[in-house]
């Protein structure tokens, strides 16, 4: 564990700024609000700044996509694929925690299985890391109930702790060593590692104070969903509230489906894009035939609850497929986050349990 | 990923979004945290604005029919051959049709070469009947010809009433927004002639039949008025003509109207009850397509009215539109029946749509010019191949150009600065984010081309020189510069000495005159069913799609939903209660033939909840089915209304 008086941040994200293409939280200017963002200034991130709106997804799985670009020489009856090379190493500056589980969670999807995606790979592979513990929760998080906070544990290059006026800084890799060398970082003593469990701690303490959302019962609802005992009027109820817009998809830092489609253009090339889904869609499930095993829309949502949520999805991430960010709480048009949803179920078992 | 704050350019709710733009082009779209209506939210259509900023479906290069065929000439050429085919007629020979979707600046331009230079009262918008009617009747009642209230206050009414079409598939954020007012304690009620996803979230769905909500709004009246629950002290302060308004209702038969709607009395007077009683209310309906009539317009602000609920906080007659830039169409005077302002347009300032005038027989129509066409469905088409000069303005490729001689391509709204005023009257400023493609200018600048060409030098240099222009010619807009709009998210109209940072919404204590009660006219009754004809068939909008409109093809996902549906009903469905289904002896997707008095069509049958026995709806977006059907049959069924017609339906 080394120790960084925090004016230092900017010469961290400055030195990083030299290798890779910058980003990390800004705040917007008409409203303070952060987002997530490239970044050209190194001054510009803001470490202190909340959870940004939009997760750090769409750096390793960007919301439209060219995988491949080909033209078809009819005379020669010969296809010539085109492939871009343009991913530039990138610098993630300030990851929270619920958003560095989420890109774990990505790398098991896209990496960690049978077929390894190569465009995922390309962006995902010269990346450097710099996490950020949440020293106190925001009023939208439960990453708690989820184990993907406050702190990060796994997936970092190196992790930042605010201590007072200092940063505790550990480093995860190779790469993070070697920046904390390059920047001359002291050691923080035999008492470090004391200090920084202690300022987690105190995070952890405070959820119950400032998080709305921290008695979200996800095991419980965990169950219920991995075992199905979840009533039909409970899901129509959510079904009734759903608006169909994606925006949950979108917002999460897990969700990591696509569709893929090719476009021609007039001059004889073609374009194969591939872009963010989201199982709100009728068209995301329809098969060939016609056929659509979840055309109702409280069937659509159940299948996103579960891929969140049961137990046999979280055996694919090793953790539980919702990380408590609290994002699609907030863009959901219905009242349909994943804790409301919580909320909604846990009605039913408590309802259940009074019979 | 590069964001900049920008508004989406969908609907007339306006949301908030932060385009990604890299490498001189939009790479994605997210929603914006901060914008004071959608905080945060955007609709299916919003999350893939994208999609159809980076299509490759632009028209990039003018266009001159030559030998049959469109071929690229130079830009001076394109605006020399459009001047001069447009400026050889004048009056009822020419005519405009502008875009709802067009900035203030690229209207406002429109305007002027039309009244201006073309000399002709011919500027038309399409999809504007519904929102004309909205204005017309605001106008004559409050002197305020918008949205009364304002979205962003939706959490302060303790009673919304929703009329007619289906706002949260329309106007999904709207829709999000009294959700959560009716999620927080507000009293939501709905009243429509179909199942929609606001009546399913209403406490209260007061499921009239087709043609019903004129006399259900009548009846709403009546009852409030005969039992003396009015605000009898508001109307004494602030209003005029209710006496007039008292016994044009007293000539009404309540047991007639509630017969007529389809609703039982009881209700109708649980709902007056609770509107007199509540402390603030507000009402919504979209305009435009699967809007509401004038009279039915007129009768919702009337009980208002009565009821106090009009010029104070958390209240308001809330018409919303289903295009970004309706409002700001209207506030430009690109319509026949308005000027700038809106103030009505009288005696030869009063002019006629291009449809109209397409539909006069002989058409007087020799010249057109159409901006950005949304519609697919071409009516009239042997008139306009007839025609001798047809320009089309737009950024994207369009079946219309088959009609064209003259194409010029415009920049998108995110490839110029321009000004798009939603539905609360929020004027509101979106930057250039990229360049546009080599050669292609605003449409603002175009028509100002065109103007030069006809000897008219305009001054204006850029789209904040037009908003200068529109500032000095509507008094609304007085005090609005760009400047001032960029500070915040833009500046909700009247923006004026009186009122520098606009006003959130209308109110009656400080309103000029009194407000009026607005005469329904006479009562058309409702169609009625037969032996012969035992169903009334609604026509509107598919649910999920959204002004069967050009633009959504060119993008990914919502293309995939909509083709989801066409694909499942290539010839497209009538949608009927199970129990007629079963009568009839027809499952979900078998064909049957829809009968009315002049003429039938085949389509497939899509069981469904949404209508009530006795009733069946067809979407109106499929191409060449309802149109066909309709203008074979000779029928009228308009659909911006809630209007029906008797038909039969025949197995097989």
């Amino acid at each position: 564990m080394y120790i960084m008086p925090k004016s230092q941040a900017r010469a961290l994200a400055a030195a990083l700024a030299e290798e890779y293409d910058l980003y990390g939280p800004v705040l917007r200017e008409a409203s303070g609000e952060p987002t997530f963002d490239r970044v050209e200034d190194p001054a510009a991130i803001r470490l202190e700044a909340a959870i940004p709106y939009n997760p750090p997804k769409s750096v390793v799985f960007p919301q439209a996509e060219r995988v491949l670009s080909y033209r078809y020489d009819r005379e020669a009856k010969k296809a010539v694929f085109v492939r871009d090379d343009l991913v530039r190493p990138k610098a993630l500056v300030g990851l929270r925690a619920c958003d560095l589980s989420g890109l774990l969670c990505l790398d098991r999807f896209y990496l960690g299985q049978d077929y390894v995606d190569e465009f995922y790979r390309d962006h995902r592979k010269r990346m450097f890391i710099v996490a950020n513990t949440c020293v106190r929760p925001f009023p939208q998080c439960f990453c708690v109930c989820t184990d993907s906070g406050p702190a990060p544990r796994e997936g970092f290059d190196v992790a930042l702790t605010a201590a007072g006026d200092d940063y505790l800084v550990e480093a995860g890799s190779e790469k993070g060593q070697a920046l904390t060398r390059r920047l001359g970082l002291k050691d923080a003593g035999p008492g470090a590692a004391a200090r920084r469990a202690a300022i987690v701690d105190a995070s952890i303490a405070s959820f119950d104070g400032a998080a709305m959302e921290n008695k979200a019962w996800i095991s419980r609802v965990m169950n219920r969903i991995t075992t199905g005992f979840i009533s039909n009027d409970v899901w129509e109820y959510i079904g009734d509230q759903c608006f169909e817009c994606g925006a949950c998809s979108f917002v999460c830092p897990t969700c990591s489906c696509f569709n893929v489609e090719d476009i021609d253009s007039r001059e004889g090339r073609t374009d194969r894009v591939r872009s963010w889904d989201s199982c709100s869609y009728e068209g995301y499930t329809r098969m060939a035939g016609e056929h659509n095993p979840r055309r109702p829309v409280e069937d659509r949502r159940n299948k996103r609850f579960f891929c969140k949520l049961s137990y046999s999805q979280s055996k694919k991430y090793l953790r539980p497929g919702c990380v408590g960010c609290g994002r699609c709480n907030r863009v959901c048009p219905g009242d349909i986050g994943i804790a409301n949803v919580v909320t909604y179920i846990r009605r039913e078992i408590t309802k259940a349990g009074a019979k | 990923m590069s964001t900049r704050t920008g508004i989406c350019n969908f609907c007339g709710t306006g949301c908030g979004h932060l385009l990604d733009v890299a490498g001189g082009a939009v790479r994605g779209v997210f929603a914006s945290p901060d914008h004071p209506v959608s905080r945060g939210r955007l609709c299916v259509r919003g999350w893939h604005i994208h999609e159809l900023l980076s299509t490759r479906e632009r028209i990039l290069a003018p266009l001159m029919r030559r030998n049959g065929r469109l071929e690229p000439v130079s830009y001076e050429e394109a605006i020399a051959a459009a001047a001069d085919g447009l400026g050889r007629h004048a009056g009822n020979e020419v005519a405009c049709l502008a875009s709802p979707r067009a900035s203030n600046e690229d209207n406002h331009n429109l305007t002027k070469l039309a009244r201006t230079v073309l000399g002709t009262p011919n500027i038309g918008l399409s999809s504007d009947q519904g929102h004309g009617d909205a204005v017309d009747v605001l106008l004559e009642g409050a002197g305020f010809p918008a949205m009364l209230g304002a979205l962003t206050e939706i959490r302060d009414a303790r009673l919304i009433l929703v009329v007619g079409g289906d706002i949260a598939r329309l106007n999904p954020i709207v829709g999000s927004e009294i959700h959560r007012a009716a999620r927080a304690g507000a009293e939501l009620v709905t009243l429509s002639s179909r199942s929609t996803q606001i009546a399913k979230l209403s406490g209260r769905h007061l499921w009239t039949r087709p043609g019903g909500l004129r006399p259900a709004l009548a009846a709403l009246a009546k009852i409030l008025v005969e039992r003396g629950w009015h605000d009898a002290a508001f109307l004494r302060d602030r209003a005029e003509g209710f006496d007039d308004f008292a016994r044009a209702l007293a000539g009404l038969d309540l047991a007639d109207l509630a017969a007529a709607s389809g609703l039982e009395p009881a209700g109708l007077e649980d709902l007056a009850r609770r509107l007199a009683q509540a402390p603030s209310a507000m009402a919504f309906f979209t305009t435009g397509l699967a809007g509401l009539d004038r009279a039915s317009t007129a009768l919702l602000f009337d009980l208002f009215l009565a009821a106090g609920k009009i010029g104070r906080d958390g209240c308001g007659v809330n018409p919303v539109t289903g295009i970004c830039n309706i409002v700001g169409s209207y506030d430009v005077g690109a319509t026949p029946r308005f000027l700038a302002g809106p103030r009505r347009a009288e005696g030869p300032a009063a002019g006629r749509t291009p449809r109209e005038l397409l539909a006069l027989e002989p058409t007087p129509l020799r010249a057109l010019l159409v901006a950005d066409r949304d519609e697919e469905i071409v009516r009239h088409a042997a008139k306009l191949q007839a025609l001798d000069c047809v320009v089309y303005v737009g950024a994207y490729e369009n079946p219309f150009t088959e009609f064209a001689h003259v194409v010029i391509p415009a920049a998108t709204f995110a490839e110029t600065d321009g000004t798009y005023t939603n539905a609360e009257r929020r004027i509101q400023l979106n930057r250039r984010k990229v360049e546009p493609p080599a050669g292609v200018h605003p449409a603002w600048r175009v028509y100002a081309d065109i103007a030069a060409r006809r000897g008219a030098a305009w001054p204006a240099a850029s789209a904040e020189d037009v908003m200068l222009e529109i500032a000095a010619t509507v008094p609304a807009y007085a005090a609005v510069t760009y400047a001032g709009l960029e500070k915040g998210f833009g500046l909700q109209w009247p923006v004026d000495a009186a009122h520098p940072a606009g006003a959130v919404r209308f109110d009656a204590a400080a309103a000029p005159r009194r407000l009026r009660f607005v005469p329904a006219g006479a009562d058309p009754g409702v169609p009625a069913v037969s032996k012969d004809f035992p169903f009334l068939l609604m026509a509107g909008k598919a649910n999920y799609f959204w002004h069967r409109n050009n633009i959504m093809k060119k993008t990914r996902i919502p293309r995939r939903e909509y083709n989801a549906l066409l694909l499942l009903y290539p010839q497209g469905f009538v949608e009927l209660a199970a129990s007629d289904a079963k009568a009839l002896g027809v499952r979900d997707r078998a064909p049957v033939k829809v009968v009315a008095a002049g003429g039938s069509m085949r389509v497939a049958v899509r069981i469904s909840a949404d209508v009530k026995p006795g009733t069946a709806f067809v979407p109106y977006f499929i191409e060449d089915m309802v149109p066909g059907f309709l203008n074979a049959a000779g029928v009228t069924i308009d659909e911006d209304q809630d209007s029906a017609i008797p038909v039969r339906i025949e197995k097989g």
